[in-house]
């Protein structure tokens, strides 16, 4: 009788993780798990394990000691067999009124509290990202962790309670068996305690699985990146023409051949060290110990046929069960590792930090000789950069990729701090600042905006809404030029956009999606409009109305955009062109023009395929 | 990446009659690949039945043994030590087989049977590629044919083995008492249907709970995902998600509870028949015990082995249950096999580029909008031309580059290369004549050489060089030399820890470099500057078409953005489908139509200035 009710067991396979950690933080860790589950149910807690101590319990009553009782019933006679039925009826009635509670506890009680705790957990993680600063994204060893302890966290801490369950049971069914056993024959822990040399073999084992997966790794990721070049619409027009799959085809042979050696060298040290295993637990173990027990019944006569039976029952379930919490115990701390990353996740305290100052009612933006360098760059995205934005300037900021314009905008936007130097608003740095309000002047349109899976005003509000909010919602979409679009989905502004879990949400193409976000600009009462290459997704004419409303809407506002097309400078009160991390030049158009400086080549280069006639302007200022 | 495919997979059911033949044909086409599997998988199945079973019948054969009066310690030990013996070669067999000739085998056999898969993969039309119910069935059959097959044949080996053993056990013990056998097994049964009605009510609440999770899920990758963090922080969008998410929970709380209140019978009916019956066994084995029906060795035997039989039927259902789903998966499969593509090679082959047509040719993608792409489109390209084909987004300039690659066939009219329809040129040769960029490129995960060459690279200094000059001409020559490993650099960093991610610019002109690496009579250039800033675009326009011309190579290019395609001998404006007009630039500007309309527009902010400036 091996095969008891534990449908709970959950096992999963993961990669194992090579980093060290001390025993006193897997025990931190394992409570600040169980501290969470704690406080949001703590009937769930004590259940779950109610359950499982319940059942490891009554399942010795069922299964060994219930054989050995009726057999030692069979040797007493006639006067045993009322006290087997006793027995029987007894336990029977147990395992009803025990499986009814179990049942009543796992489908009525636990379906309340599962996703609740799911909810906790995740909820106090999306809390933290929130805060933490856009820096750490760049950061791959964080970022890293950060994704880790994201994706799958409940399922990670689901893993250190079912561990706890499942050490729970081995060591409740160990006791109750090795008690047993020992009651019967203090010799026999010789044979159940075998294992634990086994252990050593099974390191050896584990060690050699692990450099072999960890070796497949790579291998299987180039196998199955060719396979996604074979099948994958993205890829379907290059393979076919060209003759870059023979590429991909030589690549995948590679590796299948790789693969093959790995097996050639690991296989045969995997399949020993198994042997190994079951022969000692197997031959050894449990035929080792039935061997004694025979010897002991029949030679000595000192055992009787029913515990005999219970040897050859539980010897081998008492090794397998010591296997098994050694196996959890690496368990704990594998556990421990993952949740790890969640701590250092929650604990960790963001760089940027909000100030405390309200906003100053008026004033200048001013730059003062601010550098920024990404973390891990070797050269600085900006140097030296001295500016002020006046209230209501109209800005164009441009110059060529990678010169540092998109990361002025960001620092504006305080997503990072400046590594030297120091940027303020009135007089006021913006460290001192109240974070929430000093962003809330802005209204951002970044080149890379995102659309989320919500519905269109609340894409366009980007904060939950309300009824009063249809109009705004209607105007920003008419003047980004959106609304005829919109106006035509089915459920209007309440559409779901992208069809993430609404079969009903829209797709949009690449230009009515920038439309859509532009239109963020003009619901959002801002002080300042910033605008990231706002016309790259557009056709000319579209391009063009945008441009006119911007202008109209940021009358009294800022306005700073960002353009390749150097057209749209001209539109602008000043010109900041920038290079290498530097503002290059700066002044009006027409000043720059004069100037006849960098700025002024790109123009005439862009500009010169436009002339009417090749003669007129040009080179004569 | 995508959306779940594997929802509707139950839907269709199957007659056993064809589950059987699918599973005959799966196992045949695995002994095709592998012809040593199948013995291996059979004996494996076998042996450890037999072993399984031996277990049993052991306890039974030895208890029995014991209550013998006049029992030798010898004998005992021999049937121990038979046990083992038989226990040492089952176990080499398996350390064997498992850990070594298994693995090597499935290696190859996967090998073997994703190498036609491509082949086959290759084969096909790109029109699959828009149905979508074929193109979900074709991901689906590449995506598990390395598993399924895997799952298969290992679930065969399973069988055998679940089947030997229970058959065996079972049957020694009818020789001793056919009630309890009989008992056992109808135990067996009974929670197996039980515990697939059970399973069924699960699966339909996970079913009701799906579109949730998807929800849940969604807003966990937007709060970890880098490409909204930006917005998440400049915005309030997250108080959205966090109420959405919120809301979401309560609604999952009520859909299982309400799915979970509906177990609840079935549980408790599974509940008793797990605690009742096999105490109920126990207690007429008992008794028949002591009515001396059966031996010590019969009692022990049966009682030890409930649960083992009841766990070998178990999962001997639960594996025959899932073969019609493996069948539905290699109906998938072999759908996809015999697919025979409409796309077929000519046997002409095609000579040096003089001059391509198109007579009046129409087009609409066979599997969604029935609407026409291209309608009635006519035109002609002589060698050593430059055409740029301009009009918005839609109107059909990518269509017509795919058509030329033969990519699809039109649904009406002509394309004659050299004056002969291509349908009738050997396929492959036809389009290596052409090279071309496409607007939604890739970089491969290979060197950088691989990429230019779109081959395999040789390595040889001469190919180098090519690859080289031809990274040059793409103006990528600075970049080159910033490259640790020149031109053969990983890209992507797939699976090269050092491989490098080139920037949107860098990738499109490494996808340009692509057409200089090999001497292209015909080039063809979609948006082949989009991603560049204006000086970049600037110069690489001019290094392609003069590039270009000078060598006689014949080009047409595709963009919206009229500063380049000024620089062409014949633009053609397409929109909505139809050719609306053609001419070089200073013919269309007096023709004064659309063309001239979009030109001025795009050009209106810097005639501007050059008038103030004049």
């Amino acid at each position: 009788m091996s095969s008891p009710k534990k449908e709970k067991k959950k096992e999963k396979k993961k990669k194992n993780k090579e980093e060290a950690i001390s025993t006193r933080r897997v025990f931190a860790n394992t409570a600040f798990v169980l501290k969470i589950l704690w406080k949001t149910s703590p009937v769930y807690l004590v259940t779950y394990y109610l359950w499982t101590i319940g059942n490891a319990i009554l399942n010795f009553f069922t299964n060994t000691y219930l054989l050995r009782y009726l057999l030692n019933c069979y040797s007493d006679g006639s006067s045993g067999i009322t006290k087997a039925f006793i027995y029987l009826g007894v336990v029977l009635g147990l395992n009803l009124i025990w499986y009814f509670f179990i049942d009543y506890l796992r489908l009525l009680v636990h379906p309340k509290y599962t996703q609740r705790i799911v909810a906790n957990i995740e909820e106090l993680l999306f809390d933290k990202a929130g805060k933490v600063e856009l820096a750490c994204y760049e950061d791959p060893a964080f970022y890293d962790k950060y994704v880790r302890s994201m994706t799958d966290c409940y399922g990670k801490c689901m893993n250190v309670i079912y561990t706890i369950d499942n050490m729970l049971w081995s060591f409740i069914s160990l006791v109750t068996n090795g008690a047993l056993l020992f009651s019967i024959d203090a010799r026999l822990m010789i044979f159940a305690f075998f294992p634990l040399l086994l252990g050593l073999v099974s390191r050896k084992r584990n060690k050699i699985v692990h450099e072999f997966d960890r070796k497949r790794d790579p291998i299987d990721r180039k196998i199955n990146y060719v396979q996604r070049t074979f099948y994958l619409a993205e890829y379907a027009k290059e393979m076919r023409l060209g003759g870059i799959w023979r590429a991909m085809l030589e690549k995948q042979k590679a590796a299948w051949l790789s693969y093959k050696k790995l097996i050639a060298d690991y296989g045969w040290a995997k399949g020993g060290c198994k042997f190994l295993l079951n022969i000692g637990q197997e031959v050894v173990c449990v035929l080792g110990a039935m061997l004694y027990a025979v010897y002991c019944t029949v030679v000595q006569g000192s055992m009787s046929m029913a515990d005999c039976l219970v040897i050859l029952q539980s010897v081998g379930s008492i090794s397998g069960l010591l296997t098994d919490f050694v196996a959890q115990l690496a368990d704990c701390h594998k556990n421990a590792l993952y949740i790890e990353d969640m701590r250092y996740f929650i604990d960790y305290d963001p760089a940027l930090k909000s100030g405390t100052e309200p906003l100053p009612e008026e004033g200048n933006i001013r730059f003062c000789n601010v550098d920024f360098s990404y973390a891990g760059a070797e050269t600085p995205s900006l140097s030296g950069v001295n500016l002020t934005i006046r209230r209501g300037e109209k800005i164009a900021l441009v110059g060529r990729n990678g010169s540092g314009k998109s990361t002025l905008v960001k620092l504006l936007l305080r997503l990072y701090d400046p590594t030297a130097g120091e940027i303020l608003q009135a007089q006021t740095p913006l460290k001192t600042l109240d974070l929430d309000a000093y962003r809330a002047q802005y209204g951002v349109v970044f080149q890379d905006f995102k659309l989320f899976s919500l519905s269109v005003a609340e894409n366009v509000l980007m904060r939950p809404y309300t009824e009063a909010d249809e109009a705004t919602v209607v105007e920003a979409l008419k003047k980004s030029g959106a609304w005829e679009k919109v106006s035509a989905m089915p459920h209007g502004i309440h559409t779901i956009l992208t069809r993430e879990f609404d079969d009903e949400g829209v797709n949009l193409s690449g230009g009515e999606a920038q439309k859509v976000a532009l239109a963020r600009i003009f619901a959002h009462p801002s002080a300042c409009i910033i605008v990231d290459e706002p016309s790259s997704a557009l056709d000319p004419i579209a391009e063009y109305q945008l441009f006119e409303n911007l202008l109209t809407e940021a009358a009294g506002k800022t306005l700073i955009f960002i353009s390749h097309r150097l057209s749209s400078a001209v539109l602008s009160d000043r010109v900041i062109y920038m290079e290498n991390g530097r503002i290059a030049e700066e002044g009006a158009h027409r000043t720059l023009m004069e100037q006849n400086g960098a700025y002024a080549e790109l123009f005439r280069k862009q500009a010169e395929n436009y002339k009417l006639t090749p003669q007129k302007g040009g080179e004569a200022e | 990446m995508k959306k779940d495919k594997k929802e509707d997979k139950d839907k269709v059911k199957q007659s056993p009659a064809k589950v059987f033949s699918n599973g005959w044909k799966m196992f045949r086409l695995v002994a095709k690949y592998l012809p040593s599997y199948p013995f291996f998988m059979v004996l494996d199945g076998v042996l450890w039945g037999l072993l399984n079973a031996a277990v049993a019948i052991f306890t039974i054969r030895l208890f029995n043994e014991l209550d013998k009066s006049d029992v030798s310690f010898a004998s005992l030990a021999l049937v121990i030590g038979i046990m083992a013996v038989f226990y040492v070669i089952a176990y080499f067999f398996d350390a064997w087989y498992w850990d070594y000739y298994n693995t090597t085998l499935f290696q190859k056999l996967q090998y073997r049977m994703q190498k036609d898969l491509y082949e086959k993969a290759r084969s096909m039309d790109l029109a699959c590629y828009d149905d979508p119910a074929f193109y979900n069935d074709y991901v689906f059959a590449m995506d598990q044919a390395r598993n399924k097959a895997w799952e298969l044949t290992e679930g065969i080996g399973k069988i055998i083995n679940r089947l030997v053993a229970s058959t065996a056990i079972l049957s020694y013990m009818a020789t001793m008492n056919g009630w309890i056998a009989l008992m056992i097994f109808a135990f067996a049964v009974l929670s197996f249907f039980l515990g697939v009605a059970i399973d069924k009510l699960y699966y339909k609440g996970n079913l009701a709970e799906q579109p949730m999770h998807r929800k849940n899920s969604y807003v966990n990758r937007q709060f970890h995902l880098a490409d909204g963090a930006k917005e998440m922080r400049t915005g309030r969008i997250s108080e959205n998600l966090v109420a959405m998410y919120e809301e979401n929970v309560d609604e999952l709380v009520k859909t299982r509870v309400k799915f979970r209140k509906k177990i609840l019978p079935f549980d408790v009916f599974w509940s008793l028949i797990d605690s009742v019956l096999p105490i109920a066994i126990g207690a007429v084995s008992f008794l028949f015990l002591i009515r001396g029906e059966v031996a010590l060795g019969g009692f022990a035997g049966m009682v030890t082995s409930l649960w083992q039989v009841r766990w070998l039927i178990y999962n001997l259902m639960e594996r025959l249950k899932k073969f019609p789903e493996q069948s539905l998966y290699f109906e998938k499969y072999l759908t996809f096999l015999n697919k025979e593509p409409a796309i077929r090679s000519g046997d002409k082959e095609p000579g040096e580029f003089e001059s391509l047509v198109f007579e009046d040719v129409s087009f609409a993608y066979p599997f969604g909008e029935e609407k026409e792409v291209l309608s009635h489109i006519n035109f002609r390209v002589e060698k050593g031309e430059r055409v740029a084909l301009v009009g918005y987004n839609g109107a059909g300039k990518t269509t017509l580059t795919k058509l030329i690659m033969r990519l699809y066939d039109p649904s009406s009219g002509r394309i004659l290369y050299n004056g002969e329809d291509i349908r009738t040129l050997k396929l492959e040769a036809y389009r290596e004549k052409i090279g071309t960029v496409f607007q939604d490129f890739k970089i491969f995960a290979a060197s950088l050489a691989e990429n230019v060459l779109h081959g395999p690279y040789d390595g040889e200094e001469a190919t180098a060089e090519r690859v080289k000059e031809a990274l040059a001409q793409a103006t990528f020559g600075e970049e080159l030399a910033k490259l640790p490993h020149g031109v053969d650099t990983e890209l992507t960093k797939e699976f090269c820890e050092d491989g490098v991610n080139l920037s949107g610019g860098e990738s499109q002109k490494v996808a340009i470099a692509r057409i200089f690496a090999k001497p292209y009579e015909l080039i063809i250039m979609d948006e082949p500057s989009s991603a560049l800033d204006p000086m970049a675009e600037y110069q690489l326009n001019h290094t392609i078409l003069d590039g270009a011309s000078q060598d006689g190579r014949t080009v047409i290019f595709i963009s919206h953005r009229l500063s380049t395609t000024r620089m062409a001998d014949r633009i053609y404006l397409f929109a909505n489908g139809c050719l609306a007009e053609q001419g070089s630039h200073e013919e269309l500007m007096a023709l004064g139509g659309k063309y001239d309309e979009m030109f001025t527009l795009q050009a209106e902010k810097y005639r501007d200035k050059e008038a103030d400036e004049a």
